[in-house]
């Protein structure tokens, strides 16, 4: 294989599209596996309980903004992937993009879990039960642990040189 | 990106349409005067994680503003 040292790999372009691909997916597990498959709390649940049909509706409505928003997440992640695809200097490389999947869909755990859970209190992971804790703490930790992931998948990916066409 | 932002001005403002029985109070209890502060709390995270992603896929261009001699020495 014949390699041109002289171009210089940028695998930042990969990990950012990456990045936002792995926060949107991250964000619709949240919403279809916390909020509509186990009901275990909607967006604005920790404010507006759902236990009436209107107040559930009400919840419906903010958490079908948030699906809208993880979707546009996901839809500038395309675009940004499909534009570091036609780059020379990108590296085509799996375990780069894998990672920063793995390290969007964390950091969506870690920052959803700092601002909605801990600070502002919209909502927390598990609601119906007096602690709250363990189980946003638990959702912090799979955040942390998909950050570590990601980060080590990105680390593994690195290469030197770009292989030229001719290669 | 034009036409997705008309399209949820268009949407957010009222067009919730629940069964008739509870349009008027899921409405109500929707279109609240915190309507906004809701509207930029649920957004929040989504929003940080958007500029962060950005930030980071167009750093090279962004850094020539923020540190150009840096950048410059790279």
């Amino acid at each position: 294989m014949q390699l041109a040292p002289e171009l210089r790999l940028r695998r930042t372009p990969l990990v950012a599209a990456g990045l936002l691909l792995g926060a949107g997916l991250g964000g619709f597990v949240d919403g279809i596996v916390l909020h509509q498959i186990l009901q275990w709390h909607n967006m604005l649940s920790g404010q507006l309980p759902p236990d009436t049909l209107v107040r559930a509706k009400v919840n419906m409505y903010w958490d079908s903004l948030f699906h809208a928003a993880v979707w546009v997440l996901t839809v500038v992640g395309l675009a940004l992937l499909w534009a570091a695809s036609g780059r020379a200097e990108v590296p085509h490389s799996g375990r780069t993009l894998l990672g920063g999947l793995l390290l969007g869909w964390g950091l969506f755990n870690v920052i959803e879990g700092v601002i909605d859970h801990a600070l502002l209190g919209l909502h927390h992971v598990y609601e119906y039960t007096p602690n709250h804790l363990p189980a946003d703490l638990g959702f912090l930790a799979f955040g942390v642990g998909l950050l570590l992931a990601g980060a080590g998948l990105v680390r593994a990916g690195r290469t030197r040189r770009v292989p030229t066409a001719s290669s | 990106m034009k036409l997705l932002l008309s399209l949820l001005a268009t949407l957010l403002p009222g067009w919730a349409g629940a069964c008739t029985w509870c349009r008027p109070r899921v409405r109500a209890g929707i279109y609240t005067p915190a309507y906004p502060a809701n509207l930029l709390l649920v957004l929040l995270p989504v929003a940080v994680l958007l500029a962060l992603g950005l930030g980071l896929f167009y750093w090279d261009k962004l850094r020539l503003y923020i540190a150009p001699a840096r950048a410059a020495r790279s």
